[in-house]
């Protein structure tokens, strides 16, 4: 009987070494690589957006290099931009209806297709004007190591879910050649 | 042992070092959002004091003038402070405190620059003992004063057997030329243009006929609704007709802080010559630098410094040249040379034209923020980032503001960094982008849309400025009125949203292939470029060309 006690202790005592000499570290390993992605991929973010805000264009390079940034730390991702377009007409209406009004401003959204479409019309570019607002984020579309390991152990991590986000987003201030 | 003690032993050691490990990239992730946040914020207060002086450029009928522009360029520094200060007040930072960590700020300006940035007030001995006796006395010798120091125009001088000139370039083909050549003083200025041909009283660019316009008409605040009235722009002052002033007598005005100041010099009514003169006068400059002073054959080899040496040739952030001064290779004053006129951003003078440019920055700049250790009260040792070259490309080409922030900490290491904000919708410069072309239908559109070409009903073409709005602040009522001077809105695929605006490199070659628009828009560009403040001018003589 003893000996089948013993069998048991020593199974579990494979089991729990395993999972604290392997796993744990890897899990500890693989979040820390997913920390370390999601600070790469806010910085790639941020300076991209940076850069098509005080450059007043979004250019098929710029994009394609961003892409390739993202792409090299090794995950697929989901990128969506935004371009909230200002309309002044409204407001230069109003104004010229009444001299002491301001009139409201109206902003309208294209999102990252149509933008991609007026680049490739516009010979890879897309001029944007002061008071434009551009914002993107980004998403991992595949599972990461660390997003696997937790959903082995404890199935936290659904489909939707992502472990790798970054965002940014602000007005357009360059006016100018853009150059 | 036992494989569980070895799991436990095994733990015991990882656990730590795990720990320690996510400590550290935490303080990393950190320092870099850090990083990143004072970049936003720095750019986000940059922003802020551009837009300062946009605003108070395009409501004021004086800001071309050295001392309105010197206001408008405090008060965008005052901007600068009091919404860096804002942005930073969470971490415990106010403006006054920042003011500390920011060694310079630029403002590159049409034909130079102004550094802000603090230096000692240095005064003669009978100010400083005047000053002294004062109990009022708003400043004392010697003290740290932050403010402009004087304007830096973008001039290099050339030496060469014969030749002795300083040159001032500007960021469009504006040059001034001052000194002596072949014995001959020379004290001169204009726009540098190829393919300008006349014949008789005709004058053709790049094969198109530049005639004078019709009269300019632009919507005027009045008192109840806004009224269109005959203007002229002389010298970067717009004159109104009013026909109605003094029953019905009329009279010409301008607009002063706020005010209609009536009974200006009698100007004529009728066409509008400017563009005319624009190509004519510097079909005529070039005749003279090339025939009468003889600087054709200046490259860029004859460049000094301020000690008569030949300027190093200018290196990137990595070492490698960008533009080579010594080997003389650029001619300056390069006409037609292999079929590329001067005023394109291909040709030799361009070229040179931004070397310039960047050196005469560069070099004031860095000294700026070297002598800033002298001032700062930190142990920071401040120095001048290496600008980014697409950062160097939009210095050159665009009205700017370069801000620095400097000495910071930011957990692991101490924050250096700069932000360049460009915008060129102010009095200063008419670019070749500035000029938008307005239709029968009531819109304006950018001169390169797609589907401008082969439109019939274009109309004009306009300073883009002209499409802002402004206000008029009633001192009587002291309410303040606004209106658009000119009314078209904007097109909604080329200006709204820019979807259907062509790329292009060369806006000359463009034009080309469309002469019908192509003359609009060369006469829109004449017009504004010679009716913009020019400070060589004088400015009765000039006013009375037009009377």
């Amino acid at each position: 009987m003893s000996s089948l006690g013993d069998t048991f202790i020593t199974i579990f005592g494979i089991v729990l070494a395993a999972i604290l000499m392997f796993a744990f570290p890897l899990m500890s390993m693989s979040d820390r690589t997913d920390d370390i992605v999601t600070m790469t991929a806010q910085t790639a973010t941020t300076e991209y957006v940076d850069d098509v805000r005080t450059r007043g264009k979004i250019t098929m390079d710029n994009y394609s290099a961003f892409e390739q940034r993202l792409a090299s730390t090794g995950n697929a991702y989901d990128i969506e931009m935004e371009v909230k377009v200002l309309d002044e007409n409204p407001g230069k209406k109003t104004t010229q209806a009444n001299y002491t009004k301001i009139g409201e401003n109206v902003y309208y959204s294209m999102y990252t297709s149509q933008i991609l479409d007026a680049m490739n019309a516009n010979g890879g570019v897309l001029t944007l004007k002061e008071g434009d607002m551009f914002s993107t984020s980004v998403k991992n579309t595949n599972t990461t190591l660390s997003q696997q390991l937790k959903n082995f152990f404890y199935t936290v991590a659904g489909n939707d879910t992502y472990a790798i986000a970054a965002q940014h987003g602000g007005y357009v201030t360059a006016n100018g050649s853009g150059k | 042992m036992k494989i569980q003690y070895l799991a436990v032993v095994f733990v015991i050691i990882m656990l730590p070092i795990s720990l320690i490990f996510s400590a550290y990239t935490g303080a990393q992730v950190d320092t870099l959002k850090l990083q990143i946040s004072y970049d936003i914020k720095l750019d986000n207060a940059t922003y802020d004091a551009i837009k300062a002086f946009q605003l108070n450029t395009i409501n004021s009928s004086t800001s071309d003038l050295t001392n309105s522009k010197i206001r408008d360029i405090e008060a965008a520094a005052n901007s600068f402070f009091t919404s860096i200060g804002t942005a930073f007040n969470m971490s415990g930072y106010n403006s006054e405190v920042l003011k500390e960590y920011v060694p310079a700020l630029v403002f590159t300006m049409y034909d130079g620059f102004y550094i802000y940035s603090p230096f000692e007030n240095t005064l003669d001995d009978e100010t400083a003992q005047n000053l002294s006796q004062n109990p009022n006395a708003e400043y004392t010798a010697g003290e740290k004063v932050t403010g402009l120091k004087p304007y830096i125009f973008y001039s290099c001088r050339y030496v060469k057997s014969g030749i002795d000139v300083v040159i001032t370039y500007s960021l469009d083909n504006y040059i001034t030329i001052q000194g002596t050549a072949n014995g001959k003083a020379i004290n001169d200025a204009g726009y540098l243009i190829d393919d300008v041909s006349t014949s008789g009283s005709n004058v053709y660019y790049r094969g198109v006929r530049i005639e004078p316009e019709a009269q300019l008409y632009e919507y005027v605040e009045d008192q109840e609704e806004d009224k269109q009235y005959p203007y002229i722009k002389i010298n970067g002052a717009k004159y109104y007709w009013d026909q109605e002033y003094d029953s019905g007598n009329g009279s010409w005005f301008y607009f002063m802080n706020g005010e209609r100041m009536y009974g200006q010099d009698n100007f004529q009514l009728g066409n509008n010559d400017m563009a005319y003169r624009y190509y004519r006068e510097a079909a005529e400059f070039k005749d003279r630098i090339l025939n009468e002073y003889g600087l054709g054959s200046l490259t860029s080899a004859d460049a000094r410094d301020e000690n008569g040496q030949p300027i190093a040739n200018l290196t990137d952030a990595d070492g490698n040249v960008v533009y080579n001064f010594v080997g003389g290779n650029y001619n300056i004053f390069d006409f037609n040379n292999g079929g590329v006129s001067i005023e394109e951003p291909t040709s030799d003078f361009n070229q040179h034209r931004l070397a310039v440019i960047r050196y005469v920055i560069e070099r004031n700049l860095s000294i700026a923020l070297a002598n800033y250790n002298n001032y700062g009260s930190g142990s920071y040792e401040f120095s001048m980032p290496k600008l980014a070259e697409e950062d160097w490309e939009r210095i050159l080409n665009n009205v700017s503001l370069i801000s620095f922030l400097q000495g910071l900490s930011i957990g692991g290491k101490v924050y250096n960094g700069y932000s360049v904000i460009n915008n060129n919708k102010n009095e200063e410069v008419v670019t070749e982008d500035s000029i938008y072309i307005t239709t029968n239908d009531g819109y304006f559109h950018r001169a390169t849309e797609r589907d401008l070409i082969g439109r019939s009903d274009i109309k004009m073409g306009v300073f883009n400025i002209d499409f802002e709005r402004k206000g008029v602040t009633n001192n009587t009522q002291g309410q303040t009125h606004y209106y658009y001077p000119k009314r078209e809105l904007g097109c909604y695929t080329c200006y709204v949203s820019q979807t259907s605006v062509q790329a292009i490199d060369n806006i000359y070659e463009y034009m080309d292939s469309n002469s019908q628009l192509a003359k609009i828009y060369y006469t829109a560009l004449g017009r504004e470029r010679y009716s913009m403040y020019k400070t060589f001018r004088n400015q009765e003589e000039h006013k009375s060309l037009f009377m």
